[in-house]
Formats: C-alpha cells, structure tokens, sequence
C-alpha cells in the first residue's frame, strides 16, 4: 500500500478545464472519499491516478515513485469502475486469478483468491460462471480481483450506481469489512454523500475541477469551509440567511445589532433546528409553508419566520399541517457565518444570543 | 375463409415459390447421379436408379483435385490473414477513434463496393509488372484485401459493443495491450469473427473473375475450373459438369444452413447482431 499525493494536478479537455491545479495527499492505508456533484472532475482525476488518463500538467507520487509517466500497469492499481467489469465465460474464481496466474505459484494463488473471495462472500459461488451472477454480485468479483493483486492503490469510480438500490446495501456492507480489515488505500469517488460518511476516513469535496475541502467527514459536515459544501453536504443541506455583521479579520464579530454594517450569511443545518408546536422561552414563531414531507424516518418542514424561509428537520412523530404557526430556536453554537461571497468566516462572537435565523 | 385456411394456403404459396427457384440447383444435383445419357435425355428422366458414376469419374481427374484443394486453401488462407488484419485494425478504429476514424471506415467501405470489372485491367498490370499472376500469394493478398473492408465494418461494430473500461481494467491488472486485445476483447467478439469469416469465406469461395484474371492454372479454383473445364472433344462435359457443382455447392449449402444468423450480420455490416 501506498499513499498518494498530488501536486498541481491539472487535465484539460480542449478549452475546458476538468482538473485545476488539485494538490493533495490521500494518506496510507485511509479510505479517502472523492466527493462533488457530477462534472466536477472526481472520475477524471480518479482516472488520472489510475494512469488511463493523462495529466496535462502536475505529478502524481506514490509514496516517493513519481508515477504520472507509467503506464496503468506498471503503476499497480486496482480499479473498480461504475459497471460491473468482469470477465464472461470465466468462473468466478478464475475471474479473480486471471491477473494473478503466472505470479504466484498454484497453492498460494488459490489461497489468495480464496481469501478474497471470502471476504466479500463469494466463497459460496466461487465456481459459477460470472455470467450467471447478478449486477451487484459481478461488481462483487470486479472489487475481489482489484483487491486479491494487492494493489498499491485502490480505485472505486462510483462502484454501487449502476446496482439495484435493493442490492446496494450488501455491497456497501463489503466495501465496509473491506476498509476496516484490510488496511487498504482506497481512493472512492462517489456522488453519495452518505456513502461517502459511512466509508470514508477523509473526505475530499470538488467543484469545478478544485479541492474544496478536505478532512474528516464529519469536521467537514460541521465545518464547511464555503457555501457550496455546506449546501452540498446534508439532505437537505444547509439553510443559508442573508444578514448583517460586524467583520473583521475575517471573523464575524457580532451579528444581528443595530448599526452592524456589513453583509454576511448565516449557515445552519436543518436539524439542528429546533421546533416546538408550543411557544417556549427564546422561540420565535414561525408559519409552516408548505405540507411537511418525511425524509430517511424525519420530517422536513419548511419554515418561514419573518422575511426568512428556511428548513427544519424533527422527528417524525411530530405532526404538523401546512399553514400551521410553530415555535423554533436555533443554539448559537451550531450557527455557521459566512462572507457575502460564501467563504467561511472564523467563528465569531456573534453579539446577541443567536435565536431566530436572522436574528431577531 | 378462416384465418388458419388463409395461413396455410399462404404457407403452401410460399412453399411452391420456393421449390421453383430450387428447382434449376435440384435438377444439377439430380444430374450428378445420372449416366451421361441421361443427362441429356428427353423427354427428362426424373425417374432414375441413381449412380456413382458421374462423382468417380470427376475423382479421377487429376484437375479435380488441384483445383479443389486450391479452393480450400486459398479460401481459407486468404479469409484467415483479412480476419487477422481486420480484428487489429477494427479494435484500432474502435479505441483510438483518431481524426478521421469515420472518414476512413466509408473509403474502406466504398473500395469494397467498386465493381470488379472496374479494377480488373490495372490489377492485372500490377500483377503482370510484379510478377505475382498465377501465384498462391499472390491471389491470397488479394483475396484478403477484398475481404478485408467488410471484416473491418463487421467486427468494429462488435467491438463498439465491449465498453472500453474491459480494456482499462485489465490494463490496471498489468495486461499489456496485446494481452487485452486477443486475451480479453477477442472471445467477447467470437461471433463477431464467425460471420465475417463465414460472410468473406462465401465471397472468396464464389469468386470468379480476379481468379481466371490474375491467377493461372497453378492457382485456379472451381469457379474457373467450371468455366474453362466446358469443353472436351465430345463438345460439353455435362457430367463432369454436374458433378463439380454438386460438389462445390454442397459444402456452402451446409454452412450456410448451419451458420444462417452469422449472414444476416454479414450483409448488415455488423449493425444487425442482436441475435448472435
């Protein structure tokens, strides 16, 4: 295993720039999470990594082997793509000892690919043709063969999308013993956010082709660095308000008083919200807008209080009607400021306890 | 009428269309187990005790069996050297898809519809200037030039059909690209490679023309044999004649029936394949 770092990694497409010069380190033996909406470069960077696309500027290392010159093969990755790839006609076994045959002498080999295929539960169907098996069961083989080289490098581009959303979970259960008893460097593109939560160790958010933000999913989740990772990150993502403060070196110093001169925005997530159907000490009222719809076991409301329309998430046994008056608080720790333009700003004092989304 | 009645009655229509186009190549066939008088007999004998006699006597000429084996191998040779040069190239056309690739495909294309006569005249000089008239490889380049064209349109259209990311995955198990071409892509394309072989194997073995122009007696196959082997002092050989188109037709009558499927993806260019 092997970590890979990136340095100004840049790939045009003619005028349009997929990659712009990422620079990054994907750490040893971590399962990192490409994350971003579609057409922000995740694949084509995956690609680049994997040495089936080549870089038009920037280095790719390994450990310390500068490999952005090798070949796909000499570069000694796994890949595992979006559709299934596997070999037909072959038995399952034999799909995941075609790239091992010549290098490993019989008892080993077969132990090899025995041990994989245990590990992502194939054992049963080891001697079965491929083409017998179902989607989510070849893209099964497809990860053992990947794996059973042991790769330097792992590369999952999207594996569970074109699968069954039936099927998905026991695949995504495999990826999951996988990463946590292999020690695996695994580089995950995925457009699943709550894929990327439950798998990753880092993640990794593009737009555009940039890094936007990096580290762990749930500091990101807390922290988003700019507008575009909060609303990104979160189902719904975050209910952003339109505000004034005081800033100052980058820090939001106090919000919401009189004579604070400058624009910001107000970041909050929605279920940090906190609704009550009574009035409460520190509430505000606010109008249910539109008839709630349940999401994941929770119920999304959406709110509007004031000028400000925002979303709210409770528990789904709370029942609420449109056109309803209900009582909500927002606790000012979980409120998120930014700069007009959307960068995150240090978190501040704001000046007033923060209460209502735009702080009355 | 009743809906059955009609189908049937249609059924029988057909049926007789059919045995009436059938029935000039029964008639030959019939001929080859007759004695030479009856070939020739009127009113025509359709009631015969059949003989060996015809077949024999073609085996015991010596011509027969040259120009049969140079059927079979030239054939053969030829389709499997196209077959070869196709699949490299169809797999090129397919994955590297450069400048042009469509361009290119409609030339090779319109190169394969110009009319034989067209051609024959300069390609008879070439060969005469090469010294290559009335040699095997001579007449095998040849023959595999011409196949190629349709092998290529054939086997791209499969070929368009296996998602590249085959290749990008072996290629990232350490396959080199040759390894991915024979090893991974080609037995994806297995029916692929059976029609255009069955399809140019048809051509060749039909092939009249280029044969009795540029090739000679060496190389003569049993086209040319039938049109030049006419005439004996006794005016024309009708057994001998018979008997060599029993013979020839035969095999192609088997393959065909056996490998029908295969044609339809032939005469389409590989755009129709579903059922292969």
């Amino acid at each position: 295993m092997a970590g890979v770092r990136l340095v100004g990694l840049t790939k045009r497409f003619g005028t349009m720039v997929a990659v712009d010069n990422l620079s990054v380190e994907f750490p040893d033996a971590q399962v990192t999470c490409l994350l971003g909406p579609s057409g922000c470069g995740k694949t084509t960077l995956l690609r680049m990594i994997a040495g089936l696309e080549q870089p038009t500027a920037g280095q790719i290392f390994f450990d310390r082997d500068e490999v952005a010159e090798w070949s796909s093969s000499r570069r000694n990755v796994g890949m595992v793509f979006q559709s299934p790839v596997v070999y037909p006609g072959l038995t399952v076994f034999d799909n995941v000892a075609l790239p091992l045959r010549g290098t490993l002498p019989g008892p080993e080999l077969r132990k090899r690919v025995g041990d994989v295929l245990e590990l992502v539960e194939l054992q049963a169907v080891a001697q079965r043709k491929v083409d017998t098996l179902g989607n989510a069961e070849r893209q099964k083989v497809s990860v053992a063969r990947a794996v059973a080289r042991r790769p330097r490098v792992l590369l999952f581009d999207e594996p569970v999308t074109n699968i069954a959303a039936g099927e998905r979970i026991t695949l995504k259960r495999a990826f999951k013993r996988l990463t946590t008893e292999v020690h695996l460097t695994l580089v995950y593109v995925t457009h699943d956010q709550t894929e990327a939560m439950t798998l990753a160790d880092h993640i990794a958010v593009m737009q555009d082709g940039r890094l936007v933000q990096y580290g762990p999913p749930r500091a990101v989740y807390r922290a988003p660095r700019d507008r575009f990772v909060g609303w990104f990150l979160g189902n719904p993502g975050m209910n952003f308000v339109q505000t004034r403060a005081g800033i100052e070196d980058g820090a939001a110093l106090f919000a919401g008083v009189q004579g604070a001169a400058d624009l910001a925005l107000v970041g909050f997530r929605p279920e940090y919200v906190a609704v009550s159907p009574v009035p409460e000490p520190g509430y505000v009222p606010a109008r249910v807008v539109r008839a709630p719809i349940t999401v994941g076991g929770q119920r999304l409301l959406t709110l509007q209080a004031g000028e400000t329309t925002f979303k709210a998430k409770t528990h789904y046994r709370q029942a609420y009607t449109a056109g309803q008056t209900v009582y909500v608080n927002l606790p000012a720790d979980q409120l998120r400021w930014f700069d007009p333009a959307g960068a995150a700003l240090l978190r501040g004092t704001p000046g007033r306890r923060g209460t209502g989304p735009d702080g009355e | 009428m009743k809906p059955k009645v009609k189908a049937r009655l249609q059924q029988g229509f057909l049926w007789l269309v059919a045995v009436a186009f059938f029935l000039p190549v029964l008639w030959l066939f019939l001929a080859a187990f007759k004695t030479a008088s009856q070939i020739l007999a009127i009113p025509p004998r359709w009631i015969f005790r059949p003989t060996w006699q015809g077949l024999t006597y073609m085996a015991s000429h010596q011509a027969f069996w040259s120009h049969a084996v140079n059927s079979v191998v030239i054939s053969l040779s030829a389709v499997v050297i196209a077959i070869v040069v196709s699949f490299v190239a169809a797999y090129s056309f397919s994955r590297f898809r450069l400048r042009g690739t469509n361009f290119m495909m409609f030339v090779l294309l319109s190169i394969r519809m110009v009319p034989g006569a067209a051609v024959v005249v300069p390609m008879y000089l070439m060969y005469t200037a090469l010294g290559w008239i009335n040699s095997y490889p001579g007449i095998i380049l040849f023959y595999a030039m011409f196949s190629i064209p349709f092998s290529v349109w054939i086997l791209k259209g499969f070929i368009d059909g296996v998602s590249p990311r085959f290749d990008e995955a072996a290629q990232s198990d350490g396959a080199s690209r040759l390894h991915v071409m024979f090893r991974i892509v080609l037995p994806q394309v297995l029916p692929g490679i059976v029609a255009a072989f069955i399809f140019n194997t048809i051509f060749v073995w039909n092939e009249f023309l280029f044969d009795f122009i540029i090739g000679g007696n060496q190389v003569a196959t049993i086209p040319v044999a039938l049109a030049s082997g006419l005439y004996t002092s006794q005016g024309i050989d009708w057994q001998y004649i018979a008997s060599l188109t029993f013979v020839y037709t035969l095999p192609l009558m088997v393959v065909i029936y056996f490998f029908q499927k295969y044609l339809l993806v032939g005469m389409t260019f590989g755009t129709v394949r579903g059922e292969v």
